[in-house]
Formats: C-alpha cells, sequence, structure tokens
C-alpha cells in the first residue's frame, strides 16, 4: 500500500505574508472596492428587491402540493397510502373511502397535508403510482398568521392548480 | 463665574455627553449599510416614516422600539442579580465617560479668557483614558461571570486576558508618543500636531511615530472587542459570549457600549494619531487671522458639495425594479430641496457673518465651529475604518491573538520607544 504522497506547499511562512499587513491591507482594498462601486452607484448591488421582484421558480421547484385531476375532473388520487407510508415527517393524513365516481375502488375521503410538519422533500411526489400528489405548485412562500390555514384539507389541494404546462413538467424530470 | 463661562461649560458638557449618544446611531447605520455594501447587498432601506427614509437610518428607530418593549429576561438561575444589572451599565457609563477627556476643539479664547474644548477640562488627558479603557471590561468580565453561563464566562475571560495582553502594547505606543509630544494633555497634544514638518507636511503623530500608530490602531481594535479581535463574543463558538444572557434593553446598553466604545476610542486615535481637530495646513492662528478669506472659501465650497452630494441622491435614492410614480423619486427631492435649504441657510449666516460681526470673538468662534466639523469629520472616517475592518477580517484565533500581542506587538513597542527616545535626544 504504497500511495502516491502529495505534499501540498504551506503559504503563508514567507517573511511577506507573515508581515501580515500588507496582505491585510490588499484584503481591505478589495473590499474597499466593492464598497465605493455600490455607493456610487447602487444599481450595482447583487440584491433582488422581493416583495416586488419576484424570483423566477424553475419547473423542479418543490413547492406547495396539489391533488391532480384526470381530463374528465375526478381525482388522480386512489388512496393507496403510498404517500403516507412514505412521508419521513409524517404530515400526511389519508382517509380511504369507497369510490363513487366508478374510476377504481378506493378514494380519499380526506387527505390532510399539515404544512407545518412537512419538510418539501418530496417523496410523496415519488412514491405515487397515479400521478395524483405535485409539487408543482410554484407557491414557495407559505405564511400565515396563525395554524390552522397551514393544515390543507381535499378540496384546498385539488382547487390549487399547477404553475407550467404538463410538457414543461414532464420535461423538468418527474 | 460670568454667564458665558455657565452656559460654555453647559455646551460643552452637552457636547461630551450628547455627541456619542447621537453617534451611536449613525454608527449602527454606518455598520448596518457599509457591511451591506461590502458584501454588495443593500441593507435595511425599508424602514420608513410616511415614506421618508433618511437612507435606512429609520431602522435605528425600529430598532431602538423593538429592544425597549422586549421582555426583559433575568433568567432564574442567576444569583447575583445586582452585578448582572451593573455589568452593562459599567460597559456603557465608561465607554461615555472616556470621551469628557478629548478635544473637540483649540482652546477657545473670549475676552482674553481661555475655555478649553473638553468636556471635563483635566490635564490628566490620556492617562483619563488609559484608566477608564481598562476598567470598561469590568463590565465585560462581570457580566460573564454574573450570567452563571459558562459561554459567559469564557467570552470574560477570553475579554479579561485579551485586555491584559493588549493593554501593555498600547500604554507603550503612548509612552513613544508622549516622548514625542512631551505632554499627556490631549488639547495641547493636537496643538503640537498643528505645527509643519519640513514647512509642508502636517506633522501629525501617524507622520511622527507612524510603528506607534499601526501598534496604537491594533491595541484599540483589541480594547473595543472589534472584529478580528472579538473573542469575547465570538457567536461562532461561544454563541454571543458575555452578553449570551442578555435581553432586551440590557442587551441594548451592550450594544450601544460598543458603539461608544468605538466613537471614543476613534476620536482617541484621531487626537493622537491625525491631528485631533486640526485642519491641514490651516492652524488656529492662521483660521482666526483669516477669517474672511476663509468665511468667503466656505461659502464657495458649500454649494458645489451640495451640488455633487444632491447629483448623488437622485441617481441613488429611486427603485430598481419598474415603479409607476417613483416614490423614492419624489423622496429624494425633498431630500435635495432639503440641502439646498439648508446650503442657502448656511450662506445667509456666513454673509451675515462677514458684513456685521467679522473680527475679533465671531472669528474665534467660526474657527472653533471649523474645528468641531473636522474632529467629528476625521473621527466618523476612522469608525468607517473599523467598520472597513470588520467586515474585510476574520477573527483572530485565541493563541494568536495572544501570540500577535505578546510576541509582536509587544516588542515592536518597545523598539519604537528605543528608536524615538534616541532620535528625541538625539534632535534635542
Amino acid at each position: 500500500m504504497s500511495g502516491k504522497i502529495k505534499i501540498m506547499e504551506r503559504k503563508g511562512k514567507d517573511l511577506y505574508e507573515r508581515l501580515y499587513l500588507i496582505e491585510v491591507f490588499k484584503g481591505m482594498a478589495v473590499t474597499l472596492g466593492h464598497f465605493i462601486t455600490n455607493l456610487l452607484d447602487n444599481s450595482k448591488l447583487y440584491v433582488r428587491h422581493y416583495p416586488e421582484v419576484k424570483p423566477e421558480i424553475p419547473v423542479r421547484w418543490r413547492g406547495r402540493h396539489r391533488l391532480t385531476a384526470h381530463e374528465d375532473g375526478t381525482m388522480k388520487c386512489v388512496a393507496c397510502f403510498m404517500c403516507q407510508t412514505n412521508c419521513p415527517a409524517k404530515c400526511i393524513m389519508i382517509e380511504a373511502g369507497e369510490r363513487v365516481d366508478g374510476k377504481t375502488e378506493k378514494m380519499p375521503v380526506k387527505f390532510t397535508i399539515d404544512l407545518l410538519e412537512c419538510i418539501y422533500c418530496g417523496y410523496c411526489v415519488e412514491a405515487c403510482p397515479m400521478d395524483a400528489i405535485r409539487m408543482d405548485t410554484g407557491i414557495f412562500s407559505v405564511t400565515g398568521s396563525e395554524r390552522k390555514p397551514f393544515v390543507l384539507g381535499l378540496e384546498d389541494l385539488l382547487a390549487t392548480k399547477g404553475a407550467f404546462t404538463e410538457e414543461e413538467y414532464k420535461k423538468g424530470g418527474a | 463665574m460670568s454667564q458665558l463661562d455657565i452656559l460654555l461649560l453647559i455646551l460643552k458638557v452637552a457636547f461630551g455627553a450628547f455627541v456619542p449618544l447621537c453617534f451611536i446611531a449613525v454608527l449602527v447605520w454606518m455598520e448596518r449599510r457599509g457591511a451591506a455594501y461590502f458584501q454588495d447587498r443593500s441593507g435595511p432601506n425599508r424602514a420608513n416614516i410616511f415614506g421618508y427614509r433618511a437612507g435606512g437610518l429609520v431602522q435605528n428607530l425600529a430598532d431602538a422600539v423593538k429592544l425597549i418593549t422586549k421582555e426583559d429576561v433575568v433568567p432564574g438561575h442567576i444569583k447575583h442579580k445586582f452585578y448582572f444589572v451593573l455589568a452593562p451599565v459599567i460597559v456603557f457609563f465608561i465607554a461615555l465617560v472616556s470621551f469628557a477627556a478629548v478635544p473637540f476643539a483649540d482652546a477657545l479664547v473670549i475676552n482674553g479668557k481661555q475655555y478649553i474644548m473638553q468636556a471635563i477640562p483635566t490635564d490628566l488627558g490620556i492617562l483619563w483614558f488609559l484608566a477608564l479603557a481598562g476598567f470598561g471590561v469590568y463590565g465585560i468580565i462581570l457580566a460573564g461571570w454574573s450570567s452563571h453561563n459558562k459561554y459567559g464566562v469564557l467570552g470574560g475571560l477570553r475579554a479579561a486576558a485579551q485586555v491584559i495582553s493588549y493593554e501593555i502594547p498600547m500604554g507603550l505606543a503612548i509612552v513613544s508618543a508622549l516622548i514625542v509630544y512631551g505632554t499627556v494633555n490631549l488639547t495641547e497634544i493636537a496643538q503640537f500636531q498643528g505645527q509643519l514638518l519640513f514647512g509642508f507636511i502636517p506633522m501629525w503623530g501617524v507622520v511622527l511615530q507612524p510603528l506607534g500608530a499601526i501598534i496604537f490602531i491594533v491595541a484599540a481594535f483589541a480594547e473595543t472587542n472589534r472584529t478580528p479581535f472579538d473573542l469575547a463574543e465570538g457567536e461562532s463558538e461561544l454563541v454571543a459570549g458575555f452578553h449570551v444572557e442578555y435581553s432586551s434593553m440590557k442587551f441594548g446598553m451592550f450594544f450601544m457600549g460598543e458603539y461608544v466604545a468605538m466613537f471614543t476610542s476613534s476620536a482617541l486615535i484621531v487626537t493622537l494619531y491625525f491631528g485631533g481637530f486640526q485642519i491641514p495646513w490651516f492652524s488656529t492662528e492662521t483660521l482666526i487671522n483669516h477669517a474672511r478669506p476663509v468665511a468667503i472659501l466656505l461659502m464657495l465650497l458649500l454649494p458645489v458639495f451640495a451640488k455633487i452630494f444632491t447629483f448623488w441622491i437622485s441617481k441613488n435614492n429611486r427603485s430598481h425594479y419598474e415603479r409607476v410614480d417613483d416614490p423614492r423619486v419624489r423622496e429624494a427631492q425633498v431630500y435635495i430641496k432639503g440641502i439646498w435649504g439648508l446650503v442657502i441657510a448656511l450662506e445667509i449666516i456666513l454673509f451675515i457673518y462677514l458684513i456685521t460681526v467679522s473680527g475679533g470673538v465671531a472669528d474665534a468662534i467660526l474657527a472653533t465651529l471649523l474645528q468641531i466639523i473636522t474632529f467629528l469629520v476625521k473621527t466618523t472616517l476612522m469608525c468607517f475604518v473599523y467598520v472597513w475592518v470588520r467586515w474585510t477580517l476574520p477573527r483572530f484565533r485565541y493563541d494568536q491573538l495572544q501570540k500577535l500581542g505578546w510576541q509582536t506587538l509587544l516588542p515592536l513597542s518597545l523598539l519604537n520607544i528605543f528608536v524615538t527616545s534616541a532620535i528625541v535626544i538625539a534632535l534635542s
């Protein structure tokens, strides 16, 4: 076992660098350069003026969840509990019931996601065999002044629309 | 005491007490906006009163309201509540009082009587500062100890060790400066620096004592617990160090004390090494004897500076995104009108001064006012250096700090004393 030994050159040992002050002044010149450019023209700041200028959300961004529907408006979810089983944060609570629209046998009667528990890992989306749950709403800012609105029910999840077209979403690698 | 004596006494004490307090707001603003600009961010610029943001200064009011209305917690495990409350008071008070001996203008002569422009007209000068600066750290140690918290105690210990190591090079740097100046009185030190070296270089301390100036500035950074020597706080290893258990205005006192200490030590660095209140090439006598040309020069320069400043405001005080009827542009127009109003007022005052009261006492007062402004500008620039260094250099490791203090600064300052005294003796 004789691996290649590469001896790294130690920096900071020669007198010039050990004087320290010269290097300090060099560093200070760099920061002052930034300060002066920004002071003279503050449009050069690398800042997004956030609430007014929204960031561009890419397709693969894991935003707030939604439940998808077939083209005829019936929900795709078959209450297989895959997402609930997979969820590491245990934030999905499904209650299954008998299907009434004749598509399959089962459908969720209740489908609750507690956004305060959710860690936005996207495992539910990956686990879903029916492509029924997606995180493509593009909603990145989930805020509220009390706990209740953070618990999404079946209606809320179905009512939210995706922010991207089907082609874009497929191209995103989902 | 005549009425004039009492008036000047009140003015001096008010200056010594309120200017550091006002500078807290300015320095906090300078630190936050400055830090942002150093890092290509924009910093707090949203807080406003009726849309007027004053470049972000309004944020200070919001911070103050927040700190004052916060719950003032004294943790239950603290046994010595008196010392716990006393610690921030010491830090703040010592920082404020040590400014009292710093002269902010040359001695004002009215009717043949001299008025020393220090809040406390004492001859102690630099000794006053040395005595108090060492005492300020007691507040930090007391805070760390009485918090009954391991991080607090470690922060306090570090502050104590740091001050012991850096008081010595600082004191020795001052010794070599005192050899040059031949006095401990800060007003006389600043007067000494009004002379010219070889007839054209201002005889500032930094020219006569370059090594001493560097040692003193480094030690002053360590004394005020600012980066790169803020090991007492060291949030990456000690959470918040000595003030970890403090909340609300008790934390606010530490916070304000840090900025007052920064202001005071900047004022002292300026007084010792950057000519104090002296305007380069314009000594007090020159100012008083040529008061009229100086006033005319001021009247000419004021609109030029105002023009540059208003141009800068109108260029930068606008929104950088699509906005209908940009309120920031309207805000900028108000500021510009305010600045021109101020300029016109100053021009009128200077004009009245020129045609009526110039010559005699008014000249001396004009010189004093100019020197106060010079002193404040220099101190602000030195405070900017503090901010600048803080956002450039990373924190020292503890052993590096001690090594720098004992193995580099101490021998250098001793060497500086020998060289300085040799030169002073050779020249005299």
